[in-house]
């Protein structure tokens, strides 16, 4: 039985080496780093991250009332694990990747790896490929763990819903691993590449949003792009960096109206009444709706006649996070292609 | 065909030039020792057939591929064991073996490789806990999988004690017997003067002699090395200079009263008599046939000087 079953894994083993070029550095590279200590230390203390909130609430029953246990598991991701993720798990990714590269380049073992038959894009994916699952391995089961707590806990289990958020995540993971490496493979020392990759996250973190109004403060103030078009370059902007993009997948998916997706989107602007009529009207064909509150009007966007477009859709947004992962790999293979080792 | 091929060969790093017009050929089945002192360039040469650097100037060919276009299809012909490598700290010695084996679509025994090299012992464990000779012959049995029409070796003893640079030699003879062509890097003439058919001596980036060894032992023995022993060194910096300064010799080193002199088979009356002119008294002299050492000390004098 077990030698039949090892027969196949080595028949598949074989099937992928023959396939992909890059399969052999990417299994060597996933062989090697996940015997890290470090890496594993990571990893427990990602699992505990998400356990806490769930052990506290089953434990404790802190902020779980009658009502609140339906709606308990939507709270938990969109307050609580959100924005844990979008903090800790690039840097995560950071600790993983930011040598991968780089270090290899300053040992000399990138000597070995290349007085292989590997050419040098081989190297790049097959580390990117590593790497990620590397990071992916610890990461699911920890997804896994905390979806077997959640179960347990007082807290209504919603499987899609987490299972949905798991995907993403690990999509969300993925895209920064792959940005990573490839930072690693632009640098000589691996010093340099964990200052740029911490340059990047924080750029992505806390800086971007503003960068992209600026864009749009830019176009409408010094070039006269005005209206629809204005928006649509800073949603497209916005849309880009990865971390925005994944929260505003998880908002939607959160989502409880009849357009979640459009919701998310609209969700990513605050601005004024009119910007914010012709966000909702023209860049995402929904249908401004006025509401008086306390502090003045409030501009709602419900869905419109026409459909969001399809650039903007959820499936879409997910698009645009896995081509960082060969938008990365090409900038890093250019400039890698070009070294003198 | 030939094995390598280098063609005008130049290589700058910023304003520091370390290939200066480099032409060398290689024929297919040799065992080509290539010689020279540390900073010669013999690793930038390498790295130039691997392609882990880009020549400057002039083209190379491995195995009639060029090595920069075509440099995959030429590793997957060849065996190496770099300069400056470090193996991967997490993963055994087997392992190693089976990446390679794995890399080169080969069928190899890891475990006979590394027998072959003598570190069977310590297949399992992880190399990151290997001394520095480990290593070395764990890459060697790395660069052994898959019969390489080429192997290339740079420094292969460095860090092997005699036992195992002997039976690095006996790898290269036992390889070459098998058909390969084998180019073997060294500062050390003793190592490659015992396994290498042709001799390659680099100096600063240039290539100031190829020959076989039997050639190179020829010109050396048309050479003599006359050690003097003189009386008095007062005046002796003086008479080292008028010796230097015949034609018929070709190097001079003083080591307090005895000077060695390597210099033409019938050149010894006239070094005796210019130490006499000079002031010096001779007190008493040997000769001795200069060997290919002395000629590649001769060749890399300003090195050996600073050592």
């Amino acid at each position: 039985m077990s030698t039949a079953s090892e027969g196949g894994l080595a028949g598949l083993d074989r099937l992928l080496r023959n396939t992909f070029e890059w399969y052999t550095v990417s299994k060597k590279e996933f062989k090697d780093a996940i015997r890290s200590k470090g890496l594993w230390l990571l990893g427990l203390i990602f699992t505990t991250a998400f356990i806490a909130p769930v052990a506290l609430a089953l434990y404790f029953d802190i902020g779980v009332s009658q009502q609140g246990q339906g709606l308990g598991m939507q709270l938990l991701l969109s307050q609580v694990y959100l924005n844990m993720v979008t903090l800790l798990l690039p840097i995560v990714a950071i600790f993983l990747g930011f040598a991968a590269i780089s270090k290899e380049r300053t040992s000399g073992s990138l000597k070995l790896l290349l007085s292989l038959p590997h050419s040098r894009k081989d190297v790049i994916i097959g580390k990117v490929l590593g790497r990620c699952a590397v990071l992916g391995v610890p990461l699911v089961a920890s997804l896994a763990i905390t979806a077997v707590f959640l179960t347990a806990s007082r807290l209504t289990f919603k499987p899609e819903l987490f299972g949905l958020f798991s995907f993403f995540t690990v999509v969300f993971a993925l895209v920064f691993v792959a940005i990573v490496v490839s930072i690693s493979g632009a640098f000589e020392k691996s010093l340099w590449s964990g200052a740029a990759n911490f340059i990047v996250y924080f750029y992505f973190t806390f800086l971007w949003n503003a960068g992209a109004n600026g864009v749009g403060n830019i176009l409408s103030n010094e070039l006269g792009v005005t209206g629809a078009i204005r928006w649509h370059v800073v949603l497209l902007l916005k849309l880009v960096n990865p971390n925005q993009a994944y929260k505003t997948l998880v908002n939607s998916m959160l989502g409880s109206g009849e357009a979640p997706a459009l919701s998310a989107r609209y969700g990513m602007f605050s601005q004024g009444q009119e910007a914010s009529r012709t966000i909702c009207a023209d860049v995402l064909n929904g249908a401004p709706q006025a509401q008086e509150g306390v502090f003045g009007t409030i501009v709602t966007c419900a869905p419109g006649s026409g459909s969001l477009p399809f650039y903007y859709s959820d499936p879409a947004v997910v698009v645009f996070m896995l081509t960082w992962i060969g938008i990365a790999a090409s900038i890093s293979y250019y400039t890698f292609n070009l070294a003198d080792l | 065909m030939t094995a390598i091929e280098l063609d005008g060969v130049r290589k700058e790093f910023g304003d520091v030039v370390a290939l200066n017009g480099v032409d060398l050929t290689v024929e297919e089945g040799e065992v080509f020792g290539f010689l020279g002192p540390n900073g010669a360039g013999k690793s930038t040469t390498i790295n130039i057939l691997l392609d882990f650097v880009r020549p400057t100037a002039g083209s190379a060919t491995v195995l009639g591929h060029d090595v920069n276009e075509e440099s995959k299809a030429i590793r997957e012909r060849i065996g190496v064991l770099p300069e400056g490598y470090d193996v991967y700290e997490r993963l055994t010695g087997r392992e190693h073996v089976e990446f390679v084996v794995e890399s080169k679509d080969a069928d190899d025994d890891p475990m006979e490789l590394l027998e072959r090299v003598g570190v069977a012992d310590a297949a399992d464990r992880r190399a990151g806990g290997y001394s520095k000779g480990m290593k070395q012959r764990l890459v060697l049995a790395m660069a052994l999988v898959d019969e390489p029409d080429l192997l290339i070796l740079d420094e292969p003893t460095t860090g092997l004690d005699p036992n195992g640079a002997r039976k690095m030699r006996d790898l290269v003879r036992e390889e070459s017997e098998r058909g390969a062509t084998v180019f073997f890097s060294s500062h050390i003439l003793g190592q490659v003067e015992a396994v290498c058919d042709t001799v390659g001596i680099l100096q600063d980036g240039e290539l100031v002699a190829k020959d076989s060894v039997e050639g190179l032992r020829a010109a050396a023995q048309g050479d003599m090395k006359l050690v003097v022993t003189v009386g008095d060194t007062d005046g002796l910096d003086a008479a080292i200079e008028d010796v230097r300064a015949l034609p018929e010799v070709s190097s001079v080193r003083a080591d307090t009263d005895r000077v060695t002199v390597n210099c033409d088979g019938d050149a010894k009356m006239t070094v005796l008599n210019t130490f006499e002119e000079s002031g010096v008294a001779v007190e008493d002299f040997e000769t001795q046939e200069a060997s290919l050492e002395d000629l590649f000390s001769a060749y890399t004098e300003q090195q050996e000087v600073e050592v």
